[in-house]
């Protein structure tokens, strides 16, 4: 009984070590996230400029996010990139890590290549892109085609240049996981006659399914953030065919000097991203897996 | 003893915890303007290491040495200047000089609260005479002086004097003749206009401003400044179709498409090298041509400008859109009220220093008065000419960046991409702009205009 209580005695003191040593990081917490969110949530319901005082005005500016088109175009986009991200990036990291894992000799320098566009700064990435795809300068004026200037192509383009320094991340996370799986399930599909396409549908994609779902609920919430490559190479343009809430939330913010109508937009941001991971928490519940 | 081991373990935990955690509060303390401190503070963003240096060499050093309190420059990234200050002014820190990109963003500042009142000053250092009539006005909020413009600009047609002595070209006085040059360069292979907003959307303000002042004329133009005409009038939408006809034709930038993709260097490039025949932009680009012209260049000849023809009868010649690019104001909660007026006066003061920075630096120098005298010998005759004609032209026109709030100003620059790809008609643009100007101009929030016939 004596030895009980001791151990317990020991969880409490080091549970309460543990707390205090978190207070700092809490407060650090407090002040650069819960205390500017609290703010911005605030200055939603405000016609706040940016500068002076702001006015109260209830939900005039949620009111107004719904009927502009700026705003529906922006999330439709937001919608549009969320979808490519779901499934170019991560079918291309997913295979990539697969048939990486199938090899030995150069696995380490092909993990290297691929990640190496993911460390390279955004700006130096699109400079690169935008030269590329110059009209007439860039290697692209091969196809005639203006890739960033079109109303009809900005967005795969824009999207095609991010996701190029995009999936090698995934690849690296997802290649770490298969090297987790068990080998003896490879070896035990390998008995029952199974070959690749079902070796990795029925071993490894389940085995990896933890990493996966993670990965699947930060490309829907990263997708709804995007904002540097866009801001780089189009600033929304040609015609707010790239435009996304970001876009418009930092030019309300900043070129109209309707903070308060930005501060909206980003709560509605924040809110899709709760109801997303809402849903990926029920789904956790729900389906019993690993997110 | 593990009690013991434990309390020094939990105890050098906390303390290095405490440590980064204060590191971490004390990093996020931000950049601080002077306003509590014993300096001037000034932000500044440059095109260059050298002309910073240019700055801090004549507009720093000289007033430090006849100053007790001395002036700090800070120099910003160019492209986000505008939102550290207006971070910073949020805050109730900032510089003690404001540096505002023109009157209407000057104007929201003052609006704010943040920012001195100078009236106390302008007597005292003869603003009145100094400056040009029309100059203070943009500046004035509810009658006080609320910024000191600075930089003045315009909008001009820049050339290749080569190219144009190639092609048997002379630079256009009427609407007529920039299209004839239009349509041959296009059939020679060459970009007629060389426009492009990539890298800077809001470029779309320069060429925009042009067409409304060229074509629908700056009497129409005032009068919608001033709310007695609706920017959806016919002669507006007249303008902007006729601006959205250039893209068709392929003149604006080479194709709409390419319009949206053209870099400004690689415009002045083609400029320079005969690529593009001709370039509508600002007299800004006095500091970015010659380094496009000029031996090991590859250029062919050399530019020149004349200004950019009226497009429509009854719009007078050699009319310049006015436009300031730069305002300064102090800063409300500065410590030096006085110290801070006084520099603003040294910064924009002695108008042969200021042709002196045109002339090393192509510092646009501000919206006064200048003698013959005070043209140095060794600047530029093209832009001798230019600075001349500005100061003394009697045809003005109205930017939108100077005379417009930043809300109508973002509207107009945005919107017109919808309109040159078709997806959205003149009548309709300018509809949406009544909206967006209308309440604008209610409430007060667009810098005051120099009428036409003000301008003596």
């Amino acid at each position: 009984m004596a030895a009980i209580g001791h151990v317990s005695g020991l969880r409490r003191r080091r549970a309460r070590i543990a707390w205090l040593c978190m207070i700092p990081l809490i407060l650090v917490n407090l002040l650069v996230i819960v205390g500017p969110a609290v703010q911005s949530i605030y200055y939603s319901f405000t016609s706040w400029d940016g500068l002076s005082s702001a006015h109260w005005v209830g939900l005039a500016n949620y009111v107004d996010l719904v009927q502009d088109p700026q705003f529906v175009q922006g999330l439709l986009h937001n919608i549009e990139w969320t979808i490519i991200f779901l499934i170019v990036p991560m079918v291309m990291g997913l295979f990539g890590a697969y048939l990486l894992t199938m090899i030995k000799r150069g696995r380490a320098l092909f993990r290297v290549i691929f990640f190496l566009p993911y460390v390279v700064a955004s700006v130096v990435v699109a400079a690169i892109w935008q030269r590329l795809l110059a009209p007439h300068h860039g290697f692209a004026s091969l196809f005639k085609i203006n890739f960033l200037g079109d109303t009809h192509t900005a967005l795969w383009s824009v999207a095609f240049i991010n996701n190029w320094a995009w999936w090698g991340f995934l690849l690296v996370v997802f290649l770490a996981a298969m090297q987790g799986v068990n080998p003896s399930l490879y070896e035990a599909a390998e008995l029952d006659g199974a070959g690749h396409w079902a070796k990795f549908v029925s071993v490894t994609l389940p085995a990896i399914r933890p990493t996966f779902m993670f990965l699947a609920l930060m490309t829907i919430i990263w997708s709804f953030l995007v904002f540097d490559y866009i801001y780089i190479l189009t600033q929304g343009g040609p015609a707010g065919s790239t435009d996304m809430l970001s876009t418009v939330l930092y030019r309300a913010a900043f070129s109209e000097q309707q903070a308060g109508y930005g501060a909206a937009i980003g709560v509605v941001m924040a809110v899709i991203s709760g109801i997303v991971i809402a849903a990926f928490r029920i789904f956790q519940r729900v389906r019993r897996w690993d997110v | 003893m593990t009690d013991n081991v434990t309390s020094r373990r939990a105890f050098l935990g906390l303390g290095l915890a405490g440590a980064a955690g204060t590191g971490l509060l004390a990093g996020c303390s931000g950049s601080s303007g002077a306003v509590n401190g014993s300096d001037l503070q000034i932000w500044g963003a440059f095109a260059s290491q050298d002309i910073q240096a240019y700055f801090e060499k004549e507009f720093v050093r000289p007033f430090n040495q006849k100053s007790p309190v001395q002036v700090q420059l800070s120099a910003k990234p160019s492209n986000t200047i505008d939102r550290l200050t207006q971070t910073a002014l949020a805050s109730g820190a900032g510089p003690d000089i404001i540096t505002a990109d023109g009157p209407g963003q000057a104007l929201s500042y003052a609006r704010s609260g943040k920012i001195d009142n100078l009236d106390d000053y302008v007597d005292q250092f003869d603003w009145d005479s100094y400056y040009l009539d029309w100059a203070l006005r943009p500046c004035r909020v509810d009658g006080r002086l609320m910024s000191l413009p600075v930089q003045l600009e315009s909008l001009v047609l820049f050339y290749n004097t080569a190219v144009f002595k190639k092609h048997g070209w002379k630079p256009p006085t009427t609407r007529a003749e920039l299209e004839a040059i239009c349509a041959d360069a296009q059939a020679r292979g060459m970009m007629p206009l060389a426009m492009g907003n990539a890298g800077y959307q809001a470029g779309n303000e320069w060429y925009l401003s042009m067409f409304l002042n060229h074509a629908a004329g700056p009497d129409n133009v005032y009068q919608a400044l001033i709310g007695r005409k609706r920017w959806a009038s016919d002669v507006f939408v007249d303008a902007i179709e006729l601006f959205k006809s250039y893209f068709d034709k392929g003149w604006a930038g080479g194709a709409t498409a390419d319009y949206f993709t053209n870099l400004g260097a690689d415009l002045d490039s083609d400029l320079a090298t005969g690529k593009a025949a001709m370039m509508p932009c600002g007299t800004w680009q006095i500091q970015n041509l010659p380094l496009y012209f000029g031996d090991g260049t590859g250029s062919i000849g050399d530019w020149d400008w004349v200004p950019f023809p009226p497009l429509a009868d009854g719009v007078p010649d050699n009319l310049f859109p006015l436009a300031i690019g730069q305002c300064y104001q102090l800063n409300a909660n500065t410590r030096h009220p006085k110290q801070g007026a006084a520099y603003l006066n040294y910064l924009v003061s002695d108008p042969a220093k200021q042709l002196k920075a045109l002339s090393d630096v192509q510092f646009e120098p501000p919206p006064v008065h200048f003698s013959i005298d005070d043209f140095p010998d060794d600047l530029d005759s093209r832009i001798a000419r230019l600075y001349h004609q500005l100061t003394t032209t009697k045809a003005i026109g109205y930017t939108t960046w100077t005379f417009l709030s930043q809300q109508s100003d973002t509207y107009l620059w945005t919107d017109i991409e919808k309109v040159v790809t078709g997806q959205l008609t003149a009548r309709d643009y300018l509809s949406g702009m009544d909206e967006v100007f209308t309440p604008d101009l209610k409430s007060g929030n667009v810098p005051q205009a120099p009428a036409p016939m003000e301008v003596k």
